[in-house]
């Protein structure tokens, strides 16, 4: 659980840095998927992704019946002495968000027409508030999951030193934190600044 | 009673080696075929069940508590002395020796100590090879320090919880003959009777503490090692269930008792709050190295200590001993406070304590320093009484602390039962009438790693084997001497708790049998004590049922035996005419107030033997001869 | 010593006639009740009049009483060991309550370490545990001098914060996953430090790990209560150093 979760903590980070090139305009964008999409390995890199995907589930599957199994059960009352984090607690629920939000991302994106071009679908998507909101949701779910799953993971592959499990751990909530980017970038375009950044854009041109 | 101690002839340097020399073996593969029977899983059973598991015994542990791992030798804070000399400061097996027996007061066996003494350096290296974790020097070598009653520094330890360690180290070596099958594990289990037969130790009855039942299990040796019974004092740094049953079951069976009466009470305590006091809990000594002690000029001085000034104060161990200060030795220490409480000038709000003060310490050295030597002192200190020990004086009073009298054992840790051995604090051998500072953890694994394997063998080796069964008719008659018994105490549905009978004759023990004794208290005692003996056995109050898991039934089973063992106590303190180590008696002091021992008439083991319930106990004596260390007067002005 | 007056608590406390029996808890009330008390001598008093009613006293375990045998093991109030932080429930005292307050007491409630009676479980499965692993291989008598293996100050120091570990089960109690790692990790730990535990490094972490998983504990997953609990401050790092171990004698083992 803990090496999938790294790889597609990893993956996530590519995906943001991807998305950021929507600031680069249509072109470059387009430019990039068009440059993935003839690459001959990118079929393969997806099949991949999706073994590590299902390897994380199956494994987080597993130590969670386990843990279920064999949890402290039947306190009248108990109280959390601080271990315990927000991120950490909901780990089982932000998991089965983002799931169910990757299902919806696959519909929308994956097994459409995209005819219209990448750059027009994305954007055009994000412009629907309802889509958006739902983007956003899944960025919180994701960025809840890391903040935990991060370090979680490092510890977990033994990787805890006194000098830089403090490293991993403000890691771990910096990258947790970059997933908010996402919703960032869909709120960018639900508020349609890339058509008034085009706008001032084209008035500049003018007084040129 | 045969008192024959088995001392090896020789030189005192030779005896041991020639002694193993001489004992018999047992061929390996006939190991297996013999059972020993270990009860108790402390320092001496652990390590005792490891060494004989890896010779291919069939070892069976039994314990009182859930867990091995739990005995009261965890809790031992300071240290384990050996004789390595790593410091270079001059030590060596005869200076340890020598500073045993004279700590003892001259009241142990030479050729016991020599070999303790001996053997303490293979302890060390034993244990540091099993992984415990020693406290080191940047070099990464042992570190050692030093310990009160020594001039020199020969302890070593792991941090304040040297006792944890030592005792986890022995557990785990038991524990991977656990996994290799040696050794078995009965885990709440405790011990209630010996079963004699044909004269020779050849098994026990054992109390499941989880459903009651009565257990028989036999075996070709019986190793006590139980523990001492400090707890005879109600309130004392003894964990609750320290007992001293098992040796008093063994007692009645045949083993003689020594020196009941010797007991070391440690002076650094804390003092206890009120009536609801269910232990006492001991801080380290080496407090002593940076706190004064004193109390107050003016009797009845209620003003807070900081209000006192100087010339008020008395600071009466620095008075008394100018030359070792506050670092005189435990028995001396506590004597010295409890004068100061007799004579009305304690402190706190019952005036049963004395002040020790950081407050010159603090000054000299900065509060930072202290904090780091011994704050969790301190915070251990502030947990229990609510009070800094920064910025006032700590309150401190003496407790029962250990005891130096036990089963009587000669030289190969055998009790006068044939293949009945006791080790540990359990036995009497090697403290004399009062015990060193970190020699109790050396002693439990001396005797449980090195001797026993031997001197066990060598009583197996003798005889003829022959393979033992709990089907024989002794087991059945000691189920049902236990049963009657148990039966006896659950009929009485009286009024008061075990518990409450227990904290009456820790009353009696500590006002009359406690820091100082003469014979009229002793008699008094004596009067008293059978007093409580009769009331428990009409109104004592145990609830439940005895199949079934029932701590009060464990609880007056103890106490039970508690209330006869405590005159024995009591009539070997009367016994003793003279003042020794930990055992003060008024009328033999000297013109300052000093213990004054009578070695014309008391160098010698005062042994018990049992007649029977309702008679007088027989005394015989082990006469003690120091033939490598001239006696003398212990003086530490 | 503070010298408030005495008060008085009701306890709720579980009790349970034996491992078959359905429990309940049951409320009891407490008198006089002295500041300066232990919260186990307030159980002893209350044992004391529930003997003396002729009724049947709270089973619980305890017996030093300083915190380091590691027999005690409560949960008051949904606490742990009780509130104080880093300290064993023996180590409470009433003075952290106030006249009239209820108190919540119950046993480790652990699947692996089943109820015996009342609020005594059954911890034998950390033996178990120990007993797979958990020692150096060096008969008696078979050792070299002490000195003779230097051990770096640093590492002594780390393998003695591992071998504080008293045993308790404080640590699965606390688990949201009742996983016994931070137990079996400081014990792997402290002997994967020294170099004397070096030689059966790797099968010792191979067969502890597979003993704790035998025994019915949960897993770890990361979220540090145990650590927040554990009354002799053993730190998780211990547990890394376990699945370090672990992972690397998987890799490298040739079993």
């Amino acid at each position: 659980m803990a090496a999938s979760g790294l790889l597609l903590g990893g993956f996530m980070l590519v995906h943001l840095a991807e998305n950021l090139l929507l600031f680069k305009g249509e072109a470059a964008y387009n430019g990039w998927v068009d440059l993935l999409l003839s690459n001959p390995a990118t079929p393969l890199l997806e099949i991949g992704l999706l073994f590590v995907f299902v390897a994380h589930i199956i494994t987080g599957v597993w130590v969670r019946v386990e843990d279920f199994l064999n949890a402290p059960r039947g306190y009248e009352a108990r109280k959390w002495q601080g271990g315990r984090t927000v991120g950490s607690a909901t780990m089982l629920y932000t998991a089965a968000a983002i799931l169910a939000y990757l299902v919806y991302h696959m519909l929308t994106f994956r097994f459409v027409d995209h005819s219209m071009g990448f750059y027009q679908m994305v954007t055009s998507a994000f412009r629907s508030p309802v889509f958006t909101a739902i983007y956003i949701a899944g960025s919180a779910a994701l960025a809840l999951h890391l903040s935990h799953g991060m370090q979680s993971a490092f510890q977990t592959l033994g990787l805890n030193h006194p000098k830089y499990t403090p490293l991993i751990k403000a890691g771990g909530l910096l990258v947790a934190l970059a997933m908010t980017g996402f919703a960032l970038i869909s709120l960018y375009y639900l508020a349609g600044l890339d058509l008034k950044a085009a706008e001032a854009g084209a008035q500049m041109v003018v007084i040129n | 009673m045969k008192l024959d101690a088995q001392i090896p002839a020789g030189p005192i340097e030779k005896k041991w080696d020639s002694h193993k020399f001489n004992l018999k073996l047992v061929n390996p593969n006939n190991r297996r075929k013999y059972d020993i029977l270990v009860i108790g899983s402390g320092l001496a059973g652990a390590s005792a069940a490891a060494s004989l598991g890896e010779l291919g015994y069939n070892v069976k542990v039994f314990t009182m508590h859930d867990s091995p791992r739990r005995a009261h030798s965890i809790a031992a804070q300071g240290g384990i002395n050996a004789a390595k000399n790593y410091p270079n400061d001059g030590d060596s097996v005869w200076r340890l020796f020598h500073d045993t027996v004279k700590g003892g007061d001259y009241r142990a066996r030479e050729a016991n100590v020599y070999r303790l003494a001996q053997i303490s350096n293979q302890i060390i290296d034993h244990c540091a090879a099993i992984g415990v974790p020693f406290a080191r020097e940047y070099g990464g070598l042992l570190s050692n320090r030093s310990f009160g009653g020594a001039q020199l520094s020969r302890t070593f330890y792991a941090r304040g919880q040297t006792g944890q360690q030592l005792l986890l180290g022995a557990y785990s070596a038991m524990m991977r003959q656990v996994a290799a099958g040696s050794v078995t594990v009965y885990p709440r289990r405790e011990m209630v009777d010996i079963v004699v037969k044909n004269g020779r130790a050849r098994g026990i009855t054992a109390r499941n503490l989880v459903t009651g039942d009565l257990e028989a299990y036999s075996g070709h040796a019986v190793l006590l090692c139980t523990g001492g019974y400090a707890n005879v004092f109600y309130l004392s740094t003894n964990a609750a269930t320290c007992n001293v049953s098992a040796a008093w079951a063994a007692y009645k069976r045949g083993a003689g008792f020594a020196n009941p009466c010797f007991t070391q009470i440690h002076p650094t305590c804390i003092p206890r709050s009120g009536e609801h006091q269910s232990k006492l809990t001991l801080m380290s000594e080496s407090l002593r190295n940076d706190g004064r002690v004193w109390v107050p000029k003016a009797r009845g001085d209620k003003r807070p200590p900081a209000e006192i000034p100087d010339e008020e104060r008395d600071y009466f161990l620095e008075r008394r001993y100018p030359a070792f200060g506050n670092l005189v030795p435990r028995d001396i220490a506590s004597r010295a406070a409890k004068l100061e409480v007799d004579a009305g000038k304690g402190v706190g709000p019952n005036g049963q304590s004395v002040y020790l003060d950081f407050r010159d310490s603090i000054k000299r050295k900065g509060a930072d320093k202290i904090k780091a030597e011994y704050g969790n002192l301190f915070d251990m200190y502030y947990q229990i009484t609510d009070e800094n020990g920064y910025k006032a004086p700590m309150r401190i009073y003496p407790a029962p602390h250990y005891t130096m009298g036990g089963l009587w054992v000669d030289y190969n840790l055998m009790t006068t039962v044939p293949g009945l051995f006791a080790l540990g604090e359990a036995n009497f051998s090697d403290h004399g009438a009062n015990r060193l500072g970190a020699s109790a953890l050396m002693q439990g694994l001396a005797d449980g790693f090195f001797i026993a394997p031997s001197t066990v063998a060598g009583y197996l080796g003798a005889h003829k084997f022959d393979p033992a069964s709990t089907l024989d008719k002794e087991f059945a008659d000691s189920a049902r001497h236990i049963q009657e018994r148990i039966n006896r105490l659950l009929a009485v549905k009286g009024q008061k708790t075990p518990s409450e009978l227990h904290r009456q004759l820790g009353n009696v023990m500590w006002n009359d049998v406690g820091m100082a004794r003469n014979s009229d208290t002793l008699k008094k005692a004596l009067k008293k004590i059978p007093e409580i003996r009769e009331e428990f056995w009409k109104n004592v109050a145990v609830a439940g049922v005895d199949k079934d898991m029932n701590q009060t039934l464990e609880k007056a089973l103890k106490v039970a035996d508690f209330l006869e063992f405590a005159e024995l106590f009591v009539r070997d303190a009367l016994e003793r005419k003279e003042s020794c180590g930990g055992h003060f008696r008024e009328e033999s002091c000297t013109p300052e107030g000093e213990a004054r021992r009578d070695d014309a008439n008391y160098s010698h083991a005062a042994v018990w033997e049992y007649q029977g319930d309702g008679k007088e106990a027989l005394l015989n004596k082990e006469p003690l001869s120091f033939e490598n260390i001239k006696m003398a007067e212990r003086s530490y002005k | 010593m503070t010298s408030s007056k005495n008060f008085s608590v009701t306890v709720r406390v579980w009790r349970q006639a034996g491992p078959q029996e359905p429990g309940k808890m049951v409320s009891y009330r407490v008198k006089d009740v002295s500041p300066d008390m232990s919260f186990l001598e307030m159980l002893d008093i209350l044992n004391d009049e529930l003997i003396r009613k002729g009724g049947s006293p709270i089973a619980f375990e305890s017996d030093c009483r300083e915190g380091i045998c590691g027999c005690c093991g409560l949960v008051v109030n949904g606490d742990v060991h009780g509130p104080d932080e880093h300290s064993t429930v023996c180590q409470l005292h009433m003075r952290r309550f106030r006249d009239g307050d209820v108190i919540t007491v119950e046993p480790w409630r652990v699947k692996a370490f089943p109820v015996l009676k009342d609020l005594v479980v059954d911890r034998s499965p950390l033996d178990r545990i120990i007993a797979a692993g958990g020692f150096i291989s060096v008969n008696t008598g078979a050792a070299p001098d002490a000195n003779a293996i230097p051990v770096d100050k640093a590492r002594a120091e780390e393998a003695m914060d591992a071998a504080a570990c008293i045993g308790c089960g404080a640590c699965v109690a606390s688990c949201p996953n009742g996983a016994a790692m931070l137990f079996t990790g400081a014990k792997i730990s402290q002997l994967a430090l020294l170099p004397q535990g070096a030689p059966e490094r790797a099968e010792r972490a191979l067969n502890m790990v597979a003993a704790m998983d035998k025994q019915g504990f949960g897993n770890c997953t990361n979220e540090y209560e145990c650590e927040a609990v554990c009354p002799k401050e053993v730190k998780v790092a211990n547990i890394a150093r376990m699945n370090r171990e672990f992972l690397l004698a998987n890799l490298f083992s040739k079993k």
